[in-house]
């Protein structure tokens, strides 16, 4: 066996070593079942939205730009809005036979990245608010939740148990 | 305007114009920090959203960052990035240490990194509206240490994009030692950019 080359970042190789960890980027909806793991990496004043079905132990995920379009929707991908990818991402969970009153929802994100700048950080808030009135209008409760500040997050969800967890460079790992 | 429907011709342009902001700004930062600093040439990039987190080091790499707004006749934002060590370095210079002093970013260091970044962002910022015949201000900056990923990804959201593609026009500098490595990233809103067009006559 060779000795691992230096250069490689220790976060590449466990990316490429890991076939049960998806990455979902923005505007992305997933599924996904247990074994696998659902990861959206850095999320500023984007909302990361997991729902769980911990009877299935399914999942979906999905890396939230913003409150809704301006102009109307202009392509078939509603993932980046919250207005059109709650209920996309229920009828997706819906569709592999998880019922909507199975279904938990945790949030991470929303942040207000640079402090101080008034137009900005409203953006991270708007998001949080129109994800939680999606949930609210589909019954689906928000059993944990970590939003708005100012810090970056990466949320991690391990479909076989639901454990959830934020992390971030100010407050290293949190369980949600 | 839509990033993906820009011609080649247009892209040349917007090149260029990047390439006579960001040599401003170099120059501007060599005087600063009294030792050469090169510049790559700039790379303009429409990239899909899902994209962007990865332009600079990785999506959760730590970097420092100034964002500016712009004001005037166009909208949008500018950003000044690079990573930790990086600005560590350059607050080193500017102080004329020898590089590795300075271990920690305190509210003097921070005010340092806003200092050089304002002059950066006004130097690219003036000979971009030169350049155009516009008038083009930035606003006062606001500074963050956190993921790449996020940063950028605010910046984007923050400028007006909600299509499925981002235009990022942005280039690197180093200085010889290659100490400080850092980018510097034009991030005009998408109605901005037809008037940045417009007055280079490519529209």
């Amino acid at each position: 066996m060779s000795s691992p080359d230096p250069q490689v970042d220790a976060r590449d190789l466990f990316f490429q070593d890991d076939p049960d960890l998806i990455e979902v980027g923005i505007g992305e909806l997933v599924i996904a079942e247990s074994p696998k793991r659902l990861m959206t990496p850095a999320l500023g004043s984007c909302v990361a939205l997991v729902l769980y079905d911990p009877f299935a132990r399914r999942g979906g995920l999905g890396h939230i730009m913003l409150p809704g379009p301006h102009n109307g929707i202009e392509d078939d991908s509603p993932g980046r809005f919250a207005d059109y990818a709650v209920i996309e991402l229920v009828r997706m969970l819906g569709e592999r036979g998880s019922f909507r009153r199975r279904i938990q929802a945790r949030i991470a994100g929303g942040a207000a990245m640079f402090r101080g700048e008034s137009s900005v950080s409203t953006i991270g808030a708007r998001n949080v608010a129109a994800v939680k009135r999606q949930l609210a209008l589909m019954s689906i409760p928000v059993m944990a939740e970590d939003t708005g500040e100012a810090h970056a997050r990466t949320l991690e969800i391990t479909l076989e148990t639901g454990e959830t967890i934020v992390r971030s460079y100010r407050f290293g790992m949190r369980k949600l | 305007m839509r990033f993906n429907e820009l011609t080649e011709l247009q892209l040349d342009a917007l090149r260029e114009l990047g390439g006579i902001g960001s040599g401003h700004a170099a120059t501007a930062l060599s005087q600063l920090v009294n030792r050469p600093i090169r510049l790559e040439v700039p790379r303009i990039e429409v990239l899909k959203l899902s994209e962007v987190p990865r332009a600079f080091g990785g999506p959760e790499a730590l970097v420092g960052a100034v964002y500016a707004r712009m004001l005037g006749d166009i909208s949008g934002g500018i950003l000044f990035m690079a990573r930790r060590d990086a600005v560590l370095a350059l607050v080193d210079l500017m102080r004329g240490h020898e590089v590795g002093r300075t271990k920690s970013m305190g509210h003097e260091e921070e005010a340092l990194l806003k200092h050089v970044s304002t002059i950066l962002v006004a130097a690219y910022l003036a000979a971009v509206a030169r350049m155009a015949d516009l008038d083009a201000l930035p606003s006062g900056p606001v500074l963050a240490f956190d993921m790449a990923g996020a940063l950028l990804e605010a910046v984007v959201l923050e400028v007006g994009v909600e299509a499925a593609e981002a235009m990022l026009l942005w280039t690197s500098f180093v200085d010889e030692d290659k100490c400080v490595e850092a980018g510097l990233f034009f991030v005009p809103n998408p109605d901005s950019l037809a008037v940045i067009l417009g007055r280079l006559g490519v529209l």
